[in-house]
């Protein structure tokens, strides 16, 4: 059993199934950032997963489709900002619209879609994806000959790999440029940024649209690689799980990564125990029980931390 | 001619979507290169109408002409780029980022046309600060330096935008009185060099000290400007609030009985290691006023953040009626005969989309009273409420109007009636009076005195030194989060010698300030 | 802004969020139409358009159709009750969002309870519905005693609780729980004495479950608006800070809306169950949470206006699925009319240009008339 699970192919799949949850997470991470919760990334998701499978189908090339389903997602969010900072609907419930649009409404879409361009009413693309228009792979030179670590860290999507060299650009972003100063103070003091001419509303729509964008990669992964077609909740609360990993990395590019991979891992496992023949209703909810359990504990350290320098601050006080 | 005008508002009227008017037809006109003073008591649209000139609010009515161009000032973008710069009252700083990124957040100098200029954000900052003579750290973080540092740090971020017209919204309010006086000589350095300040205060004495002209408004309309050389005190102050500010509140002397709220060795050091409380000991008597005198955040806060549970004290006792009340819940606390009135009311003291007639209840809506089995007594309550409206005086159209559609001193009015009516043994109020109209306060104040009088121990906390001497029948004053006076009777009292208590200048001996203990 | 104003602007917005949703239809109904050239398309999109509007009072052959009109009370049967759970829950603030999962749990505990449990009639039903509800109750308590104690996010955890309830229940139902015999997932038959009584026997399904989720419209409204605990959920829900200092247990009532929140998802799924089915097959969540969710948004969070959303939620949906059967259009395109009223409806400034006009016209009025009064006072002192 352990043999079966700790196996580079084990590893393997814990970098792929990550990669969809990682990039909503990075969505939420700069969102979060700019003091924007999207909680509407699983939507967004759906959405763009849609029309990335369709657009890759018509035109027969999966960068088309990329590109299709990322501006989907950037186009989602401008949407979803318009509602929140313009007219004022509250974020969340914005969130809530954006998934209501992506369960039920994306099965709308595709029906009257393939219905004016396949001339039946679909309620799927998977029968449209073929491997020809799916996102291709990459075998990285040398390393892929390297045992084990080859194994593991090569052949992947190009999107897998892009979705951890994500990780750093947002930091870069958020750290080094001037744009990241400004999506901090945004967050942080949104009177401070505004006092200076620095726009609020600029900057809040430049998060969403990234958290949009990245909601778009994902959704791509999931409909042009991953699942190879659009299906009816098919990225299965990938979004909120996002949700989750941000609050957990403290909101943080690194952290976040890392609290991805636990949901990667928690269900890269769910999927092998169920090949053992395991009823898979029993395995699936761990990555989702995972998320309830991570977000307790995260919950507590934070707890005992703050207690802990609160009392360290006054030893040391009072040593003086 | 218009040119001598750096600043000229016209007929400015400011209706906001809760239907107040701030402003109604106001004129504000600043000369170039003069300090004009901008007064009114709290709520007489003082912010408001800064707040239009710097493009965070919009004029209902009225323009705005600035260096004789006619703006349409729909952000503060479009004000920096005219040249207008303003020092909030709340420094307009994040936390978390250092000194020189706040500088220059929003023109942040590039390398490699992508990527921040640390180096060069310093540099900025370091001419600019030599420059005007303001000394700031580049590199610290903001949320480690001292509260005059930042308001520096403010003045120079206006200034490195180019502002050659200046507002500053309250500046001396959490300035100690050394910073106030090194903010007045950089002040006067930057109008000698032709900059036009605007200077926004409701302290008679800075004004008078360095203003060339004023313009006073009452309620949202001009009171006129007058030259600050042909203008008394006496006549501002008539001016500002249409009488005499010095209040003489009429009480008998207190006749204080046996001891309610007893306080000892109170430590508390904040979350960054900074020691807010420092063994504070006291006690409140049945019948007497104690006032707490001091300037803001001097521990005051804290004190009271730990008497009503809001925070944790790490050492010491409080006990009211010889039961601890330390971390108790708020409903335990209140259970014991403590009512609070908060110092921030917007935040603690009500529920502002709930009506009057739900906030007035909030603290005995479990009482037998006003229940019949599981459901409320509708009846009782409205009466209950009617009751409380009437004997406070609170101005409304009906009981179930939303609170917050009230005037602060209304507002007040619904806390203080909830707070005083539910037969407390000690009334702690903070702040009661801050920012509400004269007739409130004076209300509030004669409450506190008869209340005090039929046996009640009050606390009462109050950074308005007029207020807290007029109003206690004994005094302590707190300085760096210790009690550095004790005052038996405030009768024999004055402003100086509260001054340089307050200012830390001087300190009573441990033995004088122990008497607050009546041990 | 007086009272009649502010009923004209209610009124005004929430028709024009209607029209927009309506018109984002049409559009949308037209770009789908099968036909050739535009005139077509027109006609073919005010056909599907009538079908929606009308299409649930009306025969197909015109007449008044009891059978649609009782289908669309029937449909609000579940939708009041999880639209009641969420606006307790959202007027705390609490913004769980488990109604679905609980709707889900809350019928098959009901289930179970209806096939295995040896109980006499009236009993049964009761016993089954209010097992359900306590059930989804408790589960409430996971997200809800974590947000309390914790400060973990309740929303989040509810919406994994979605989906560990639902693949809890499939995984109870293809394991053990199944009817062998069927060629579909499903358990066995619900005793019969279980299923409760219909209102009307055109099976449309409409049973006596809609009378008591009116009774719990008025319980509601009573709980929040007649009672301590009721008005400390609002209180919180409007200034935590103030509650926890006016000497209200927020921890406790923050647990305690998210508690009422589950059991009345938990009845609604019940109800739904014992009146509408007679196996428990259901495969998926079933979207009633969602929904409520709709419902409390364009009830203002106002028990009392539950039934009201509820019926025009029932309506269009009623109306999108006629639609579908006649018209072809996809039956979903009520998620996206769902999702255009809801965010327009939600939106505080949405014609705040029009608000922001009657107010400043109030205030005129007000001053205007101070100024009256002054003057005739002056006049009166001249005298």
């Amino acid at each position: 059993m352990l043999d079966l699970i700790f196996s580079p192919d084990f590893f393997f799949a814990v970098l792929r199934i990550t990669a969809p949850i990682l990039f909503a997470t990075l969505g939420a991470v700069v969102g979060e950032k700019a003091g924007v919760s999207n909680i509407g990334l699983e939507g967004t998701m759906m959405i763009s997963a849609l029309f990335g499978s369709l657009v890759s189908y018509w035109t027969g090339s999966w960068a088309a489709g990329l590109l299709v389903a990322v501006l989907i997602g950037i186009l989602t969010s401008l949407l979803m900002g318009f509602f929140a900072f313009i007219l004022k609907t509250d974020i969340i419930l914005t969130g809530i619209a954006v998934n209501m649009i992506g369960s039920g409404g994306t099965l709308f879409l595709v029906k009257v879609i393939t219905n004016i361009t396949e001339g039946t009413a679909l309620a799927s693309t998977t029968s449209l994806i073929t491997t020809a228009n799916q996102i291709p792979s990459w075998n990285i030179p040398i390393i892929k000959d390297i045992p084990i670590l080859g194994e593991i860290l090569s052949g992947h999507c190009i999107l897998t790999y892009i979705a951890f060299l994500m990780v750093f650009l947002t930091w870069v972003l958020l750290y080094k440029t001037p744009l990241g100063l400004n999506i901090r103070s945004v967050g942080e003091n949104p009177n401070a940024a505004s006092s200076v001419g620095v726009s609020v509303l600029k900057i809040k729509y430049i998060a969403i649209a990234f958290s949009g964008a990245m909601a778009g990669f994902g959704g791509a992964f999931m409909s042009m690689y991953y699942a190879m077609g659009w299906s009816l909740d098919m990225v299965a609360g990938r979004g909120f799980i996002a949700l989750a990993a941000q609050a957990m990395g403290a909101g943080e590019p690194v952290g976040s990564m890392i609290s991805a991979l636990i949901f990667g891992t928690a269900q890269a496992l769910s999927i092998k125990v169920s090949s053992k023949g395991i009823d898979s209703n029993l395995v699936t909810p761990i990555p989702y029980i995972v998320t309830i359990i991570g977000l307790v504990i995260f919950a507590v350290i934070v707890r005992r931390r703050v207690k802990r320098q609160h009392s360290a601050a006054a030893l040391k006080e009072s040593a003086k | 001619m218009a040119e001598e005008y750096a600043v000229q508002m016209k007929g400015i009227t400011k209706v906001y979507p809760n239907g107040i008017a701030a402003n109604q037809n106001v004129d504000f006109f600043v000369k170039k290169g003069e300090i004009h003073a901008l007064m009114g008591e709290n709520g007489a649209g003082k912010s408001t109408l800064v707040k239009m000139l710097f493009g965070l609010e919009q004029p209902t009515s009225g323009e705005i002409i600035v260096n004789g161009k006619k703006l349409n000032l729909s952000s503060p973008n479009v004000a920096i780029a005219n040249g207008i710069g303003m020092v909030h009252q709340h420094f307009m700083l994040v936390p978390s980022l250092t000194v020189a990124e706040n500088m220059v957040l929003g023109m942040v100098p590039k390398k490699s046309g992508l990527f921040i200029d640390r180096k060069k954000a310093v540099e900025i900052t370091e001419e600019f600060s030599k420059k005007f003579n303001l000394p700031v750290d580049p590199n610290a973080k903001v949320m480690d330096i001292p509260v005059g540092m930042k308001q520096k740090v403010e003045i120079l971020k206006a200034l490195v935008r180019g502002a050659k017209i200046l507002i500053l919204d309250e500046p001396t309010a959490v300035l100690t009185t050394q910073e106030t006086a090194e903010l007045f000589k950089e002040l006067i350095n930057l109008k000698n060099q032709g900059y036009t300040i605007i200077f926004i205060s409701h302290k008679l004495n800075e004004i008078m000290q360095i203003t060339d002209r004023m313009t006073i408004l009452r309620s949202g309309h001009s009171m006129g400007v007058y030259n600050t050389s042909d203008v008394t005190p006496e006549k501002i102050s008539r001016l500002m609030v249409g009488r005499d500010v010095v209040l003489k509140v009429q009480k008998e002397r207190a006749k204080p009985g046996e001891e309610v709220l007893r306080v000892r060795d109170l430590e508390y050091v904040n979350e960054w290691g900074k020691k807010m409380l420092d063994k504070v000991s006291f006690s409140v008597r049945r019948g007497e006023i104690l006032g707490i005198a001091g300037v803001e955040s001097n521990g005051q806060k804290e004190l009271v953040d730990m008497l009503f549970n809001l925070n944790t004290p790490n050492a010491g006792t409080v006990t009211v009626n010889g039961e601890s009340i330390l971390g108790l819940s708020q409903r335990k606390i209140r259970s014991k005969g403590v009512s609070l009135v908060p110092e921030d009311r917007m935040l603690y003291g009500i529920a502002g989309a709930a009506s009057i007639q739900e906030n007035l209840i909030s603290d005995r809506c479990g009482d037998k009273k006003l229940n019949k089995g599981l459901l409320f007594d509708m009846k009782k309550i409205r009466e209950e409420a009617d009751q409380l409206i009437d004997e406070y005086t609170v101005l409304c159209k009906s009981q179930n109007q939303r609170v917050d559609n009230l005037s602060g001193g209304n507002i007040q009015k619904v806390v203080v009636a909830r707070e005083f009516s539910n037969n407390p043994s000690l009334i702690i109020a903070d702040q009661p009076t801050r920012g509400i109209d004269v007739g409130a306060e004076e209300f509030i104040h004669n409450k506190l005195v008869e209340l005090s009088r039929s046996g009640i121990a009050v606390l009462l906390v109050s950074a308005d030194l007029n207020e807290v001497m007029e109003l206690s029948d004994s005094l302590i004053v707190m300085y760096g989060g210790r009690i550095c006076a004790y005052f038996e009777d405030t009768s024999e009292l004055n402003d100086e010698i509260m001054g340089e208590y307050m200012l830390g200048l001087k300190e009573q001996s441990p033995e004088q300030i122990r008497r607050v203990c009546h041990e | 802004m007086n009272k009649k104003r502010k009923m004209i602007f209610s009124l005004v917005r929430g028709l024009t969020a209607i029209l927009i949703a309506l018109l984002v239809a049409a559009l949308l109904i037209f770009v789908s139409a099968n036909g050739d050239g535009i005139a077509e398309k027109l006609s073919q999109t005010g056909g599907a358009m009538k079908k929606l509007l009308l299409g649930p009072l009306l025969k197909n052959k015109g007449g008044i159709s009891v059978k649609n009109i009782s289908d669309v009370f029937a449909a609000m049967i579940p939708i009041i009750f999880t639209g009641l759970g969420t606006c307790v829950m959202f007027s705390a603030n609490q913004f769980n969002l488990g109604t679905e999962g609980g709707v889900m749990l809350g019928a098959f505990v009901a289930a179970l309870v209806a096939i295995y449990c040896p109980l006499p009639p009236v009993v049964l039903p009761v016993v089954a519905i209010l097992l359900g509800a306590i059930a989804v109750g408790i589960t409430m308590l996971i997200p809800a005693v974590l947000k309390a104690r914790l400060g973990v996010s309740e929303m989040v955890n509810s919406l994994m609780l979605n989906y560990v309830i639902m693949y809890f229940i499939k995984y109870l139902l293809n394991s053990h729980l199944a009817d062998k015999s069927k060629g579909q997932i499903m358990t066995y038959e619900i005793q019969p004495h279980a299923a409760l009584p219909q209102l009307i026997n055109n099976g449309s399904k409409l049973s006596w479950g809609f009378v008591v989720a009116l009774i719990f419209v008025v319980l509601v409204a009573l709980f929040m608006y007649r009672t301590r605990w009721g008005y400390a959920i609002r209180m919180i829900g409007i200034n935590k800070d103030f509650a926890m200092y006016s000497g209200m247990k927020v921890g406790a009532i923050i647990i305690l809306s998210q508690v009422i929140g589950g059991l009345l998802a938990g009845m609604g799924g019940g109800i739904e169950m014992l009146g509408r089915y007679n196996t428990f097959n259901w495969t998926g969540l079933p979207g009633y949470g969602w929904t409520g969710i709709t419902v409390a948004i364009l009830a203002g969070n106002n028990p009392l206006f539950v039934p009201l959303a509820a019926f025009f939620m029932s309506y269009l949906n009623k109306g999108c699925s006629l639609m579908s059967t006649y018209c072809g259009v996809p039956a979903q395109l009520i998620d996206i009319l769902q999702a255009v009223i809801f965010v327009f409806f939600a939106a505080e400034q949405f014609l705040s240009g029009y608000r922001q006009k009657l107010v400043v016209k109030s205030t005129q009025e007000e001053l205007s008339r101070i100024a009256e009064q002054e003057a005739a006072a002056s006049k009166v002192e001249v005298k």
